[in-house]
C-alpha cells in the first residue's frame, strides 16, 4: 500500500505544473483487503453482431459537411463523424440491456442514452485507445477485424472493472492477448447488400502452446464495386497479428499489430426536395460520370496501424500488474471537390439549381408569375430528364480547366485531400490487487501524447496547369495582391501541383497523463464500488503556415494551454438474493475540452477559445434486476448533467462570403430516462424479449457563441439560443419486441423495433440572438415572442429484422455456421437517422428575403431500405 | 504452422486484389462535352440580327426568335473576375453583343478568346435599357435564358485563343460619340490616354461603403462624354485602387438608355501608360 502512495504522491506532483484555473479530484485512497480476483467476463457473440452491425450499417458522414465548396470544409466537428461509428461500443456484460441494445438499434445510429461517444472510454489490454484529439474511439483502426477484437469486456459507469477508468457511457477493454483467441481456424464468408457486398475473413491460433508461444493472425477483405448505395464503393483490407510469451508463471509479453488500410466512396446528405426529384431516399449527390464510368467525389483513405506490447506480471496469485504500450500512426483522409475563382459550384444539389429557388414555394398564398412558373418547371425537367443531370459533371469541371489551359488560366475545378494524420504514443499500467474476501482494488496510471496532423493536399487537379494558394474568399475584399490572400505569407502565390500542401497546415499536440484508483467492497447482499481519478492535459497548436488573415497568430506555436481535471464516482448494490439487485450509483467528473474544439479558428489562428475551461458532468443512474421464474427483467434510470463544454461549427456564411466559425462556450446539457430489457423464456427453446430506452437529451441553456470570419470581418460574441435544442443523430426513444426461437441447431429471431424523437442537428447559426432578431410583442398576449426556429425532427416509425442460423457439426470437430440477418424486412424508406439544418440565411445581407428557404431545407440521412446479410462460417 | 500457411495465401490473394479503386485519367475531349455539337455554320452577323430587331430594341421590347438564326463570334467580356454577371459578350466583325445566361461561373465553358456559335431560334432578343441583348424572357423583358437552356443555344467552337480574330478592339475617341453609333452597340474596343475621373492613388474601385445595388459608378470622360463605369462590389479587384494617371482600356461600349456605358471585365485589360 506504500508503493500505490508514492506512486499517487509522485503523479500528484507531476500535476503540480498545470495551473489550477480547473479544479481537481480527489485522489482516492487506496482500499485494504482482499478477495480472489473475478476473471475478467467475455462478451458474447452479441457483440461480434454488435460491431458487425455498426461496420456494416452506413458510414456515411452526419455532419453539416455540406460546404465542400469552400476551402475548409463546414462542420469541422461534423465532417469526421464516420470516423467514429456510432453506437458506443457498450458492455457491461451480464447486461441484456446493454448487450442487446447495440446491435438492435444499430440501423438508426442509436447511441446509448445519447451520449456522444467520446464518453466512452475504450482500451486494449489495458491501454486506452481512444483518439486524445477528439475524445472518441475510431472504428476505422479495427475495420474488418472483427474476430480479432472480440474478445472483451466492459463496464458502466458505477461498475468496478480491472482495466480502466469507465467515463459515463462505460468503457470496454479488448483483449489482444494471442494467448486469448481458442486454437484453431475459422474462415468465414460475408455476402450482403450494404456498404459492402462481400467480405472474407480468415483468423487462426495456436492457441498456448506447450513452449509458452502463441500465435493468432487474422485477415480479411471486404469489397464492393458499388455498395447498396449509388456510387459508393468500398475497399479493405484488415490485419492483426499477434504473439504472446509465457516466460514463467508470473511474466508474460504479448505483442500485437494490426491495421486496416482502407478506401471508401461515402454518401451524402440531401434536402426532401433533391430526394423528392431523384425519386429515392438514397440519392447520393456525392458522385457523377466520368466518361461513363461512376466517380465519387468523397473518398475516405484510412490507415491507422497499430502496435500493442503488454506486459502481464503476475506479482502474487493477489496482486496482478498489466503494463501495455500502445502506439499508432493513423493516416486519414477525406476528398471533396474545391472550386477555384468565380467559378460555380459544382454539386449537383447546389441549391441554385433547384426548382425551390424559382420562387418561394412554401408561402402558399403567393401566386407565382408565369416566368418564375417556368423556370421551376425548366429545372425540374432538367432534374427528371436524366439520372446524369442530378449528378456531378466530371467532364464539364475537366473541360473547364482545359479551356483554362488554353488561356493560362487559374484552376477552375479540383479535388483536394484533407488529411487529419495522428501519431500516438499511449502508456496504460494497472495494479489489481486483491486485499482479502471482501475488498480489491485497482490502481492506474496512464500517459499519453498524440501528435495530430491536419492539412490538405491536391489530390487531383482535374488536368488544370495552374493552382495558386490563395484564399479565394478574401480576393474580393482586399484585392488579390494583397498579402491577406496569401494562405501562407511565407510563399506568397505558391504554385500548387497534385500532391502539395496548400490551404492550411498545423499540428496540435495533445499531452495526457492520469491516475486513477477503484474499489470494490462485496460482503453479502452489499457490494460497494467507488472510483476517483486525476488526469492532467496540455495542448498546444503549431502552424505551418503564416496565414494571410492572421499574419502574427498563425505560425509557430499557440503557447500551451493546461487542464487538471478529475472525478468520483460511487456505486452501491443490494443483491437481495440471487433474484432481486438493487443499484444506484453517481458521480462527478470534471475534464478537459476537447482539443479539437479549443481554438477559435484552428485551420488559420493559434488562438485559443476564450474562456476554456474543463467540462463538469454529474450522472446519476439506479437499477433493478429481477429474476422471477422464467421472467428476468432489469430497469434503470439515469440522470446526467453536462454543464461547460464548447462546441463548435465552421459554415460559410452568406452575409459575409466568408468562411466562419462559430463556437459555443458554456452548453449545458441534460440527459434522462428509462432503460428496460424484460426477457420471458417460454420454454428452452422459446424465448419473447423486450427492450425499451426512452430518453430526453437537450440543452438546457442558451450558449455563449463566437464567431469569427477569416477576413476577420465579423470578430463577434452572441447568444445562442440552444435551451431546449435536442441532442441529434439517435433515436431518444427507441423499443424492440422480439422473439427466439432455437431448435436442433437451428435458431431464428424476429424483432420489431419502434424508433422515435429523432432530430437533426440544429443550426447555430439560425439560432444567433442577431440572427434570430428582437422579439415581437404577441397582439393577444401582449408577451414577448422570439422567432427562435424549431427543430426539425423525423417521425416515429416501426422497422421489422429478423435473422436466421444454423450450426453444423462437421466431422473431424469442424463446424459450419450459416446466419443469415434480414433488416428492414418491411422496407420502410422513410426512416431520418439523422442530417443537419443548413447554417445559412434566408435573407441577403440587406435584408431582402431570398427566394430559395434555407431554413426550410434540412439535409437529411435515411435508414438503409430491406438489406441482407449472409454469413457462412467455418471452424477448422 | 497450418496457419501461416493459409495466411499467406490468404494475404498474398487479398494484396493483389487490393488495388486502387478510384483512379481516373483526365478524359481527351473528341468535341466539347458541354453545349449543342449540332448547331451549323453561322447565317447571321452580329450587326444583321441587331439590325433584325432594331425597332425591338431601341424600344427596350423583346422578341423570341422563330427564324433559324445563328451568330457566331469570340468572347471579350465575361464573369471570371466577378465584374460581369451572368452574361458575357461576343465580338464579330460587325460588332458585340450581350448574351445572358442565368448562371455564374460562366467563363468556365466560355472564357475570353473562345470563338462561340448561338442557335438564337427559341431564345430572346431584346433591349434592356435600349441595349441590345440575347437571352430569356423576364417579366415582358429580355433576360437571362436558364441555366439548363444555355447548352442547347450554344455550341464551343474550337479551342480559346486570345490572338485570333475577333479579339482586336477597335481604336476609337471622343469623335466616336454620335447618337448613330449609339445605335449599334455593344461594341469591343480600346480607348487611349484616358483617366478614371475619381482614381486619386487611393480610391478603391467599389468600396462597398459607396454602392448602391452593389454597384459604384466610375467615370472616364472623353471630350464631352462622360462613361459611365458600372462596378460591381464583387469583383475581385473591388477594393484595389483605382489606377491613375493616363490609362489605355480595352472594354465594351454599351449604353443604358442615352447613357454610355463602358464594361472592364478584368484589371488585365487595363494599360498604365508610363508618364
Amino acid at each position: 500500500m506504500v508503493k500505490i502512495s508514492k506512486i499517487a504522491a509522485l503523479l500528484l506532483l507531476c500535476f503540480a505544473w498545470c495551473s489550477t484555473d480547473t479544479m481537481a479530484q480527489v485522489i482516492a485512497e487506496p482500499g485494504k483487503g482482499l478477495k480472489k480476483q473475478r476473471p475478467s467476463r467475455m462478451l458474447q457473440a452479441d457483440t461480434l453482431l454488435l460491431k458487425e452491425a455498426n461496420e456494416a450499417s452506413n458510414v456515411i458522414t452526419l455532419g453539416d459537411d455540406n460546404n465542400e465548396s469552400y476551402t475548409f470544409s463546414e462542420g469541422q466537428l461534423g465532417e469526421d463523424d464516420d470516423f467514429a461509428g456510432t453506437t458506443a461500443m457498450v458492455s457491461s456484460n451480464d447486461d441484456y440491456f446493454l448487450s442487446e441494445v447495440g446491435y438492435l438499434f444499430s440501423p438508426m445510429r442509436f447511441r446509448i442514452r445519447a451520449y456522444e461517444s467520446m464518453y466512452n472510454n475504450v482500451y486494449a489490454n489495458g491501454v486506452l485507445i481512444n483518439d486524445a484529439e477528439r475524445g472518441q474511439f475510431s472504428y476505422g483502426m479495427i475495420g474488418g477485424l472483427n474476430d480479432a477484437t472480440r474478445n472483451k469486456e466492459g463496464a458502466t459507469y458505477i461498475e468496478h472493472n480491472t482495466f480502466g477508468f469507465s467515463a459515463i457511457g462505460g468503457a470496454s477493454n479488448i483483449n489482444m492477448r494471442a494467448s486469448q483467441y481458442a486454437a484453431g481456424n475459422k474462415m468465414s464468408v460475408v455476402g450482403c447488400n450494404r456498404n459492402y457486398l462481400a467480405r472474407l475473413m480468415y483468423t487462426g491460433s495456436t492457441g498456448l502452446m506447450e513452449n509458452g508461444w502463441a500465435f493468432t493472425a487474422s485477415a480479411s477483405y471486404r469489397w464492393a464495386n458499388e455498395g447498396v448505395i449509388e456510387g459508393t464503393f468500398y475497399n479493405s483490407l484488415g490485419y492483426f497479428l499477434a504473439a504472446e510469451k509465457k516466460i514463467n508463471d508470473k511474466h508474460s509479453i504479448a505483442i500485437a499489430t494490426w491495421g486496416s488500410p482502407t478506401e471508401r466512396a461515402q454518401q451524402g446528405a440531401a434536402t426532401e426536395e433533391a430526394y423528392w426529384l431523384a425519386g429515392s431516399h438514397y440519392y447520393n449527390p456525392n458522385w457523377g460520370y466520368q466518361d461513363g464510368e461512376k466517380r465519387n467525389a468523397r473518398v475516405v483513405n484510412s490507415f491507422e496501424p497499430a502496435l500493442l506490447v503488454t506486459w502481464d506480471y503476475q506479482i502474487s496469485d493477489k496482486a496482478k500488474l498489466t503494463t501495455s504500450m500502445f502506439g499508432k500512426y493513423s493516416m486519414y483522409s477525406t476528398t471533396a471537390l474545391g472550386w477555384n475563382g468565380n467559378a460555380a459550384d459544382p454539386r449537383p444539389n447546389y441549391y441554385q439549381n433547384l426548382p425551390s429557388a424559382a420562387y418561394d414555394i412554401w408561402d402558399l398564398e403567393y401566386t407565382p408569375t408565369e416566368d418564375e412558373l417556368a423556370d421551376y418547371m425548366t429545372r425540374y425537367n432538367y432534374w427528371k430528364a436524366s439520372k446524369a443531370n442530378r449528378q456531378i459533371n466530371w467532364d464539364y469541371m475537366y473541360y473547364a480547366n482545359q479551356q483554362a489551359n488554353a488561356v493560362g488560366g487559374e484552376c477552375l475545378y479540383y479535388v483536394e485531400r484533407r488529411h487529419n494524420d495522428q501519431m500516438t504514443l499511449n502508456l496504460g499500467t494497472t495494479l489489481n490487487v486483491d486485499y482479502n474476501r471482501y475488498n480489491k482494488g485497482t490502481l492506474g496510471i496512464s500517459l499519453g501524447t498524440t501528435k495530430g496532423m491536419h492539412y490538405k493536399t491536391m489530390s487531383d487537379l482535374l488536368g488544370a496547369d495552374k493552382y495558386t494558394d490563395i484564399d479565394k474568399f478574401s480576393v474580393g475584399d482586399f484585392g488579390p495582391s494583397s498579402d491577406y490572400v496569401q494562405n501562407d505569407v511565407d510563399h506568397p502565390n505558391r504554385q500548387i501541383g497534385e500532391g502539395d500542401t496548400f490551404g492550411y497546415d498545423y499540428d496540435l499536440y495533445v499531452n495526457k497523463a492520469g491516475l486513477f484508483y477503484q474499489h470494490q467492497y462485496s460482503r453479502g447482499i452489499f457490494h460497494l464500488f467507488w472510483g476517483a481519478n486525476v488526469e492532467g492535459t496540455t495542448m498546444e497548436r503549431y502552424g505551418h503556415m503564416r496565414n494571410g488573415r492572421a499574419m502574427e497568430f498563425s505560425k509557430g506555436s499557440s503557447g500551451t494551454a493546461k487542464f487538471l481535471g478529475g472525478g468520483t464516482k460511487l456505486g452501491i448494490t443490494l443483491a437481495f438474493n440471487a433474484n432481486n439487485a438493487l443499484s444506484i450509483g453517481a458521480g462527478f467528473d470534471n475534464r478537459a475540452p476537447i482539443a479539437y474544439n479549443s481554438f477559435i479558428a484552428p485551420r488559420m489562428r493559434n488562438d485559443f477559445v476564450q474562456g476554456l475551461e474543463n467540462e463538469n458532468i454529474f450522472s446519476a443512474e439506479a437499477s433493478y434486476k429481477l429474476i422471477a421464474g422464467p421472467l428476468s427483467a432489469k430497469v434503470s434510470g439515469y440522470y446526467t448533467v453536462l454543464k461547460d463544454l464548447v462546441e463548435q461549427n465552421a459554415f460559410y456564411n452568406d452575409q459575409q462570403s466568408q468562411f466562419t466559425y462559430l463556437t459555443m462556450t458554456g452548453v449545458n446539457k441534460v440527459h434522462y430516462g428509462v432503460e428496460a430489457a424484460v426477457v420471458l423464456n417460454v420454454t428452452s427453446a422459446l424465448s419473447f424479449n423486450a427492450v425499451a430506452s426512452v430518453g430526453n437529451a437537450e440543452y438546457t441553456d442558451n450558449a455563449t457563441g463566437f464567431l469569427i470570419s477569416e477576413n476577420e470581418k465579423v470578430v463577434m460574441n452572441d447568444k445562442v439560443y440552444m435551451d431546449g435544442v435536442k441532442v441529434d443523430g439517435t433515436p431518444l426513444t427507441a423499443l424492440s419486441l422480439g422473439v427466439d426461437y432455437n431448435t436442433n441447431g437451428w435458431y431464428l429471431s424476429a424483432n420489431v423495433n419502434y424508433y422515435d424523437n429523432i432530430y437533426i442537428d440544429a443550426s447555430k447559426y439560425a439560432r444567433l440572438a442577431s440572427v434570430v432578431g428582437e422579439p415581437v410583442i404577441d397582439a393577444t398576449t401582449g408577451k414577448e415572442i422570439l422567432d427562435i426556429p424549431s427543430q426539425f425532427s423525423g417521425r416515429g416509425d416501426i422497422m421489422v429484422d429478423a435473422s436466421i442460423g444454423k450450426s453444423i457439426n462437421l466431422r473431424g470437430g469442424k463446424r459450419l455456421n450459416i446466419n443469415l440477418s434480414l433488416n428492414n424486412i418491411l422496407n420502410n424508406q422513410k426512416m431520418i437517422t439523422g442530417g443537419y439544418e443548413q447554417n445559412r440565411d434566408d435573407s441577403y445581407s440587406d435584408g431582402s428575403e431570398r427566394t430559395y428557404k434555407f431554413s426550410k431545407n434540412p439535409f437529411l440521412y435515411y435508414a438503409n431500405a430491406f438489406n441482407a446479410y449472409l454469413n457462412i462460417g467455418l471452424r477448422f | 504452422m497450418k496457419a501461416i500457411k493459409y495466411l499467406s495465401i490468404l494475404a498474398l490473394s487479398l494484396f493483389t486484389a487490393t488495388s486502387c479503386m478510384n483512379e481516373f485519367d483526365e478524359p481527351v475531349f473528341d468535341q466539347p462535352p458541354f453545349g449543342n455539337n449540332e448547331i451549323g455554320e453561322a447565317n447571321t452577323t452580329i450587326a444583321e440580327l441587331k439590325a433584325k430587331y432594331a425597332s425591338t430594341i431601341s424600344a427596350s421590347g423583346v422578341k423570341e426568335v422563330t427564324e433559324d438564326i445563328i451568330i457566331e463570334g469570340v468572347v471579350v467580356a465575361n464573369d471570371e473576375t466577378g465584374n460581369v454577371y451572368k452574361q458575357f459578350i461576343i465580338n464579330d466583325e460587325t460588332g458585340a453583343i450581350i448574351i445572358g445566361v442565368n448562371d455564374v461561373g460562366l467563363y468556365a465553358m466560355v472564357p475570353i478568346g473562345q470563338r462561340v456559335r448561338i442557335d438564337c431560334k427559341g431564345l430572346h432578343v431584346g433591349g434592356y435599357g435600349k441595349m441590345a441583348q440575347v437571352g430569356g424572357l423576364y417579366e415582358g423583358k429580355v433576360g437571362r435564358m436558364g441555366k439548363s437552356v444555355f447548352p442547347k443555344h450554344v455550341r464551343l467552337v474550337g479551342t480559346p485563343n486570345i490572338e485570333q480574330e475577333g479579339m482586336q478592339p477597335e481604336v476609337i475617341d471622343d469623335s466616336y460619340f454620335t447618337n448613330e453609333n449609339k445605335e449599334n452597340l455593344a461594341k469591343f474596343v480600346r480607348i487611349e490616354n484616358v483617366e478614371i475621373t475619381e482614381a486619386d492613388g487611393t480610391e478603391l474601385w467599389a468600396p462597398e461603403d459607396l454602392a448602391y445595388n452593389n454597384v459604384v459608378e466610375r467615370h472616364i470622360k472623353m471630350g464631352k462624354t462622360n462613361l459611365v463605369l458600372r462596378m460591381s462590389t464583387y469583383a475581385d479587384f473591388a477594393n484595389e485602387a483605382l489606377p491613375d494617371g493616363k490609362l489605355n482600356i480595352n472594354g465594351v461600349l454599351t449604353r443604358y438608355n442615352d447613357y454610355w456605358q463602358f464594361v472592364i471585365s478584368s484589371t488585365k485589360d487595363i494599360e498604365q501608360i508610363a508618364e
